[in-house]
């Protein structure tokens, strides 16, 4: 909101700097977010929170420097002789719950013309544009008094009666009316809006906004004034489903002065009688549901412990009085009455807060709070534990060149078409949000995977033709059947590896596929997770000769492997086929796995005897895969193996079409004794045998 | 004749130049029909009386040109080996290889930092879920429905009672849900409005805090805020709480900081003001308390929040919110 000094100090006499003000209203909650000067005057640009409706004008502002400076406040005039004669014209309200009061008064033989110029000068610096004098008085009282009002030509009110109510209220039935509003818009308005009703037809929707047929024009010469009270969740559920948002609803939906609103009626009829003439008459003021103020009450005691002070009851008492309340003192604590105006006072901590307030947020100590001994929180092994290792995982891939990106939490239906995902397909099952900025931000992430694969083609498309990426976020699944209709939200880690080929330094050939397995690898093997196994994987968008699903005891946590030639094609990526590499795991079933692992590190004694190594390589079949020699090894029972390797696959030269060479190193150990030659030569020819007799391969020499 | 041998012996070392001719002459001299061990077979046809001198001569003579063969053999090595290691030499100043290690996301850096310190605070680390219910968002965080309240917070919607939590507050009512007093912990996590320029993402970085137990005052909430700030922002950075509103504190605070930029002093990020606003915080509604279950009476707490995109903001100078999402590597390998 925007307020003038000068205008602030025509109700209250602060002497202060523009500064100054502008600093102790901040620090009283009434945070002045600018200071703009126009013609020696300063104009406020006050943020007001939503539970101080009363500071939605002068006057508001002005009462909350009258308790800062401690200096009294004016009124602005309002008083004035009205004409007693007989009224023809009648006020019904219909629906009391929703309208607890409504006055109004009737001036007749105004001159509608342009406002004179202080008055244009000041709801301009207000930000409100001049329209007449009749509508500029109301809206200068609307930020003088903050009671929004409204004009109605006189003349166009049909039947001289005006009724309050509901469409229900007034046809015995609901229904959606069809209404022209003073912005020249037809609406259609929801059947539980409050309506101002003539005898025949809503005129003004309540407290919103109101229509064209009965909007004062330069035309008009008699006039009804409007002041009422309207009940704020009513207002606010007609301005949203109206989509119309007005000073007046702003202000009725947070909460308006009950008693302001005769004093306010006055005052505007007292202005538009000096500057448009005419003669007013007697007021209608319709009360069905009188305002009684709720007491709070408050623990003497309560107030400096919460606050952590020590303050006097003089001072508390103080305080209060110079905020408007009464207070009564009753056994130790205070029975208070706030002002009609201060609707956000419901219970004791707000009527701490206000004591807070003047005293000054700035003047309560900081004090660190005595320490709690023993450990917050539940028992927090596991959570720890996943962080742990979060904390592993993170590392390992920052250590191996992935940089950490971080995406929006939304994809769209096309993000899966483009991977190929069908239908069927569990990442189908998507959170879907109702009012989603754009469509292809319509739906929760169910695979980090479309994410990274946009931050791949953005990175290319600036240049960059070697990069690696991760990123740990939740992915949500919906459709489950939890009790409270949550969807499931699951941990995710996913990375990708973008190179193309280019010239470099030293030569390094090994394929990147294995570059991002290998990371994943060594975290599994630091961590302790076993066992894992990478089997073939189905994964539509994946090429299905260079993809794994990654097993830990036999069941997916993941997958990794190059990006499908066929989705790569349809992306708008020019270089020559780039190596893509990319990998998902779900991070919630890897840290089961490594919960148990973590639990069970025992101390094993380091060996005393020597080892011995035998390397052979077998001639196989083409299509046997390195793991299956390896559990085949695995597979022979004896306890003097200690560990086998791989060392080399070849295929080419020397080597008969369809086959291929693999090379494995067998180091033999004995816990109690050092080996002797003969029997490490006698055993591994005995393994070099049934390895020759399982995969039907050849020794090579 | 002896002292021949010797001369001879050195014209030929000193034209030796390889372990080759040194081998030659170790044989030539030294070998089994070497001239040394030759003159030493003359021995037995000397006169006795001479036969001791000679000896001796001859043996000086051996022992001098081993002693030479051996230097020269020791020195030519030693040449070699040098020649050899020369040729070996590589050129140190080309880069080594490796590759560079990734980058954290500036926002997770930051994050991190802010929940070391209230970890080293004695405070825990929770989670809550991201699509939230209605209730836990607002209703039970004194957010009544059709209340504008409700407006400072533009809202993603799921379904009429499923939103995308706005705030991380939620994880209070469901922390508190489940534990009694005493309670710390923070909570951080994404957060969701719909909203979209160059301060606001529709998604962005919260981190939570809530303490409560017996006797835990406003004084309190400003010892451990300033604590945090005084750590995050260097130990001279002045601190100012004001009055403010959230419908699940009473009282409630804005918290600035003097302008990091300009200390102090009025510029462009501050707009004039020399403040930051860093954090919203407040003592714990007791409608919240209610909620949950927690006597009013006997309890009291604080709770705090803070946006971690802002602070990153200004910690790395970054004018534009959206390049946090933006994810370029030449971005995100800056941090």
């Amino acid at each position: 909101m925007r307020a003038s000094l000068e205008w602030l100090r025509e109700f209250v006499p602060v002497g202060a700097s523009a500064g100054e003000v502008a600093h102790r209203l901040t620090m009283l909650g009434l945070e002045v977010e600018a200071v703009e000067q126009i013609d020696g005057d300063n104009i406020f640009e006050i943020n007001v929170t939503p539970n101080r409706p009363d500071c939605l004008s002068m006057i508001g502002v002005a009462r909350e420097l009258s308790a800062a400076f401690g200096a009294e406040i004016t009124f602005p005039d309002h008083e004035f002789k009205s004409e007693t004669g007989e009224l023809d014209f009648n006020v019904d309200i219909l629906n009391s719950a929703l309208c607890p009061r409504y006055a109004g008064r009737i001036v007749k033989g105004l001159k509608i013309g342009p406002s004179p110029d202080w008055l244009k000068i000041r709801l301009e610096k207000c930000g409100i544009r001049s329209i007449n004098n009749v509508v500029d008085v109301t809206n200068y009282v609307l930020l003088e008094l903050g009671h929004p009002l409204h004009a109605f030509d006189l003349g166009c009110i049909k039947g001289h009666r005006i009724s309050v109510g509901t469409p229900k209220d007034v046809k015995g039935s609901a229904e959606k009316l069809r209404f022209l509003t003073l912005d020249g818009n037809e609406r259609e308005l929801p059947e539980d809006a409050l309506l101002i009703w003539d005898a025949e037809r809503p005129i003004a929707i309540a407290g919103v906004m109101g229509g064209l047929e009965t909007e004062v024009s330069g035309t008009t010469v008699d006039i009804f004034i409007e002041s009422a009270y309207f009940d704020p969740v009513s207002v606010r559920r007609t301005s949203r489903a109206t989509g119309l948002k007005t000073e007046a609803s702003f202000r009725f939906e947070r909460g308006a002065d009950i008693k302001m609103l005769k004093k306010a009626l006055d005052r505007t009829a007292f202005l538009m009688h000096k500057i448009a003439g005419g003669t007013i008459y007697g007021k209608i003021d319709v009360y069905p549901a009188k305002y009684t103020a709720g007491k709070i009450s408050v623990n003497y005691e309560k107030i400096n412990r919460v606050l952590g002070l020590d303050l006097a009851d003089s001072e508390i008492t103080g305080y209060l009085g110079r905020l408007g309340f009464v207070v009564e003192k009753v056994n130790g604590r205070y029975d208070l009455t706030p002002p009609p105006f201060r609707v956000d006072m419901q219970r004791d901590a707000d009527i701490i807060e206000e004591i807070a307030r003047v005293y000054g947020y700035e003047r309560i100590p900081a004090v660190l709070p005595a320490a709690v001994t023993g450990i917050e929180g539940q028992d927090n092994s596991r959570a720890s534990l996943s962080e742990a290792l979060l904390k592993e995982m993170k590392g390992s891939f920052l250590k191996s060149g992935f940089t950490e990106v971080i995406n929006y939490s939304f994809m769209g239906e096309n993000d899966l078409d483009l991977l190929g995902i069908d239908a069927g397909d569990v990442r189908r099952m998507m959170v879907r949000i109702k009012n989603p900025l754009r469509a292809e931000d319509a739906c929760m992430r169910t695979t980090l995977i479309p994410a990274l694969i946009k931050n791949i083609v953005y990175n290319v498309s600036h240049g960059n033709k070697s990069f690696r990426l991760f990123e740990i976020s939740r992915a949500f699944l919906a459709g489950g059947n939890r009790d409270d209709k949550l969807p499931e939200e699951r941990n995710h880690f996913a990375a990708a590896l973008y190179r193309e080929k280019i010239q470099s330094l030293y030569r390094d050939d090994t394929p990147d596929f294995f570059v991002v397995k290998g990371v994943i690898e060594a975290l599994f093997n630091s961590l302790k997770i076993a066992p894992y196994s990478f089997i073939r994987s189905a994964e539509p968008f994946l090429h299905p000769g260079q993809s794994a699903d990654i097993l830990i005891a036999g069941s997916k946590v993941g997958y990794i492997g190059a990006l499908s030639p066929v989705v790569v094609g349809r992306l708008d990526i020019k270089a020559q086929r780039p190596s893509i590499i990319l990998t998902e795991l779900d991070i919630d079933l890897l840290s089961g796995h490594y919960a148990q692992s973590a639990q069970m590190i025992r101390y094993s004694p380091l060996p005393r005897y020597p080892f011995s190594e035998r390397d052979t390589a077998l001639i196989v079949d083409e299509s046997l895969e390195s793991s299956e020699i390896v559990d085949l090894l695995k597979s022979y029972s004896s306890d003097l193996i200690e560990g086998v390797t791989l060392f080399d696959v070849y295929k080419g030269k020397n080597i008969p079409e369809g086959k291929k060479s693999i090379a494995f190193s067998i180091r033999y150990r004995a816990s109690d004794r050092t080996l002797k030659d003969e029997e490490v030569e006698d055993l591994h020819n005995q393994i070099v045998g049934f390895m020759i007799g399982r995969t039907k391969g050849l020794l090579r020499t | 004749m002896i002292e021949d041998l010797k001369q001879t012996f050195l014209n030929e070392l000193g034209s030796a130049t390889s372990a080759a001719d040194l081998f030659q002459l170790r044989v030539n001299y030294l070998g089994k029909k070497g001239t040394v061990t030759a003159a030493l077979k003359t021995l037995s046809s000397a006169s006795p009386e001479d036969r001791p001198l000679l000896g001796k001569k001859i043996n000086e003579v051996k022992q001098f040109i081993e002693a030479e063969l051996d230097s020269r053999e020791a020195s030519l090595k030693s040449e070699t080996l040098k020649k050899q290691l020369l040729a070996d030499s590589i050129d140190i100043t080309l880069p080594g290889k490796y590759t560079a290690f990734g980058r954290e996301h500036p926002i997770n850096k930051v994050l991190l930092e802010i929940v070391d310190i209230f970890v080293r605070m004695g405070f825990s680390v929770e989670q809550g879920p991201e699509v939230e219910q209605d209730y836990y968002n607002f209703e039970a965080l004194n957010f009544p429905k059709e209340h504008p309240a409700r407006d400072m917070q533009d809202t993603f919607f799921v379904s009429d009672d499923i939103v995308l939590r706005t705030h991380t507050s939620p994880v209070q009512v469901r922390e508190m849900e489940k534990r009694k007093p005493p309670v710390r912990f923070i909570a951080p996590g994404k957060v969701y409005r719909c909203d979209a320029d160059i301060t606001h993402t529709p998604m962005f970085n919260q981190v939570e805090g809530l303490m409560v137990d017996k006797n835990i005052t406003f004084s309190n909430l400003k010892g451990i805020l300033e604590a945090f700030l005084h750590r995050m922002f260097g130990p001279g950075t002045p601190i100012r709480f004001r009055p403010s509103f959230f419908p699940f504190t009473e009282p409630s605070a804005e918290v600035d900081i003097g302008c990091i930029l300009c200390g102090g002093s009025g510029c462009r990020v501050c707009k004039e003001s020399g403040w930051l606003e860093i954090l919203g915080a407040g003592m714990v509604n007791p409608a919240v308390f209610e909620f949950v279950g927690y006597d009013t009476e006997v309890y009291s707490g604080f709770a705090f929040g803070m946006g971690i995109e802002r602070i990153a903001m200004l910690k790395y100078s970054i004018d534009d919110i959206r390049l946090f999402y933006e994810n370029d590597i030449r971005f995100l390998g800056q941090f």
